[in-house]
């Protein structure tokens, strides 16, 4: 084995590639040419570099990536398509659930069919008969029926041996359009926005509504969703609808205490930049605070610039 | 010294669920089981992606585009190969158009220079480690935007073999195999990206 052929050979040793004898081989003269060693040894420090690099997506980024491609999923479904596809029910909603439910295993369909009870109160107000509103309510099938079994016993009737008792919760599944400038729809989303099982939907209704963050309720949920919402995901689209409101008083001593204690980057840096877009000097104390604590590189230098551009100091003293 | 790449991908299905009955069952209407069938490889696949094109929004569009033409298509998976060399040979034909096109538009790269020095945008994005650490904070800074000048330099067909033998460990021959081509060549292209950014970027020390 000469110096050029190791030269070639050294990426598939480092990375386990070669076979027994063509290993054995290249570490003898790995032994004897300091040469070669060294490339060996550069290709070694050029990898834990290039480990070093590796960025794991996170939770966040993973939950919107199936959370989206749930909603493209239900908009292909929704249309008869494919032969082999003809699921008990619709594919969608039984998908939404256990798609955000992903760690209570079988306990998932009930706690889901309760956020679904919860809506279902809601939505019974809103379409009672004589409401009025210029929504559709879908007929309902029996397909629409979501059954979960909530508990399986012995029968109590000892003239019956061997029978069983299951108790089913049945949901009814309801489909309702209309204008989402209708105050009863609006009702509905601003609703479902704080359903607290299912970030799925609250993302959904908050991504809907940031667009009319003009109204008043809306705004005051999207306030709600960026300071207390546990989903970033949610807290990110929430922040994204009072992007037009940074002038505002109010929606500017949220988006300081998101700044300055919000536990995800990617929120802080959504509230920085939002907040330095019209820096005033409100905002002195808050981003020289900031400037103090912040791990983020990021954060901390559009805080640093935002100061400097105020002719403020960057520290406290 | 030799060694597989962290991070080998591996599907996360629970043992007792054999992956050819979760598939049979997807091909006759199961939704839950293509429910399981996505998240047995979606984070790998997510991953790919991110470090491949460090973008977040064109990961996200290959994890929908890929998972869209697997729920599209799976009536035509045959097994004549592993689920997995048939999901990754439609994920990586979809990363490397991006690529391709990104070669052609010359796209904003992931490392941008501000007037306090490069910044990884990216690094904005990931999960943070529990405690964060100044000293990679700031190695990603320096040494970022050389190593990405460095993988820029490569063809998206040697970016692509190495992004899945260093980041993905998949074996060469099992690369050949996602991308259509020979284990030798393979080896091939891998030689080729690590001397070009040997070349690059010199020695890491």
């Amino acid at each position: 084995m000469n110096c050029e052929s190791v030269t070639k050979l050294i990426p598939l040793y480092f990375y386990g590639e070669l076979p027994p004898d063509e290993e054995d081989s290249l570490e003898q003269h790995l032994d004897t040419c300091a040469a070669c060693a060294h490339q060996a040894e550069s290709q070694r420090a050029l990898s834990a570099a290039l480990d070093r690099r590796e960025m794991q997506p996170s939770a966040a980024l993973l939950a919107e990536c199936r959370h989206d491609l749930m909603r493209a999923v239900y908009r292909q479904a929704s249309v008869p398509r494919r032969a082999g596809f003809s699921p008990r029910g619709t594919l969608v909603p039984h998908w939404g659930l256990s798609a955000w439910l992903p760690s209570l295993g079988p306990w998932r369909m009930p706690l889901g069919a309760s956020a679904l009870l919860a809506l279902g109160f809601i939505t019974a107000r809103l379409t009672a008969p004589g409401a009025a509103g210029p929504f559709s309510l879908a007929s309902l099938t029996p397909e629409n029926v979501i059954s979960s079994v909530r508990s399986v016993q012995p029968a109590h009737d000892d003239s019956r041996p061997g029978e069983v008792q299951i108790v089913l919760d049945e949901t009814r599944r309801r489909v309702i359009s209309g204008q989402l400038n209708d105050t009863n729809i609006q009702r509905l989303v601003l609703a479902a926005a704080h359903d607290e099982n299912n970030p799925g939907v609250r993302w959904e209704s908050v991504d809907l509504l940031k667009g009319h963050s003009d109204s008043s309720p809306v705004r005051e949920l999207l306030l709600n969703r960026v300071a207390e919402d546990p989903n970033p995901g949610v807290r990110l689209k929430a922040l994204d609808g009072l992007k037009a409101y940074t002038g505002d008083p109010e929606v500017r001593k949220v988006l300081a205490q998101v700044l300055l204690h919000d536990d995800y980057p990617g929120v802080r840096i959504a509230a920085v930049d939002a907040l330095t877009a019209h820096a005033g000097d409100d905002m002195v104390g808050i981003l020289q605070g900031v400037v103090q604590k912040e791990d983020n590189t990021y954060v901390r230098r559009r805080c640093v610039k935002a100061l400097q551009d105020m002719n403020a100091s960057v520290g406290t003293f | 010294m030799a060694q597989d790449a962290p991070g080998a991908v591996g599907a996360r299905l629970s043992p007792k669920l054999d992956e050819a009955s979760l598939i049979r069952a997807v091909q006759r209407g199961d939704q839950d089981a293509f429910e399981q069938l996505v998240r047995a490889y979606d984070q790998s696949v997510l991953r790919l992606a991110v470090n491949l094109l460090r973008s977040q929004e064109d990961a996200r569009d290959v994890f929908q585009e890929a998972f869209l033409r697997v729920f599209r298509s799976i009536d035509s998976f045959r097994f004549d190969c592993s689920f997995h060399t048939w999901l990754y040979r439609i994920v990586t034909n979809i990363c490397l158009d991006y690529l391709r096109k990104r070669k052609v538009r010359k796209e904003e790269p992931a490392v941008v220079d501000t007037p306090e020095g490069p910044l990884d945008r990216m690094n904005d994005f990931q999960e943070e480690a529990p405690h964060a650490d100044p000293e990679r904070n700031l190695w990603n800074v320096q040494i970022g935007q050389r190593i990405e000048g460095a993988l820029g330099g490569l063809t998206p067909r040697e970016r692509m073999v190495f992004e899945l033998r260093h980041y993905q460990g998949l074996r060469l021959r099992n690369i050949g195999e996602i991308l259509g081509t020979s284990e030798e060549a393979a080896k091939n292209c891998l030689f080729r990206a690590t001397q070009k950014m040997r070349a690059e970027l010199g020695d890491f020390q």
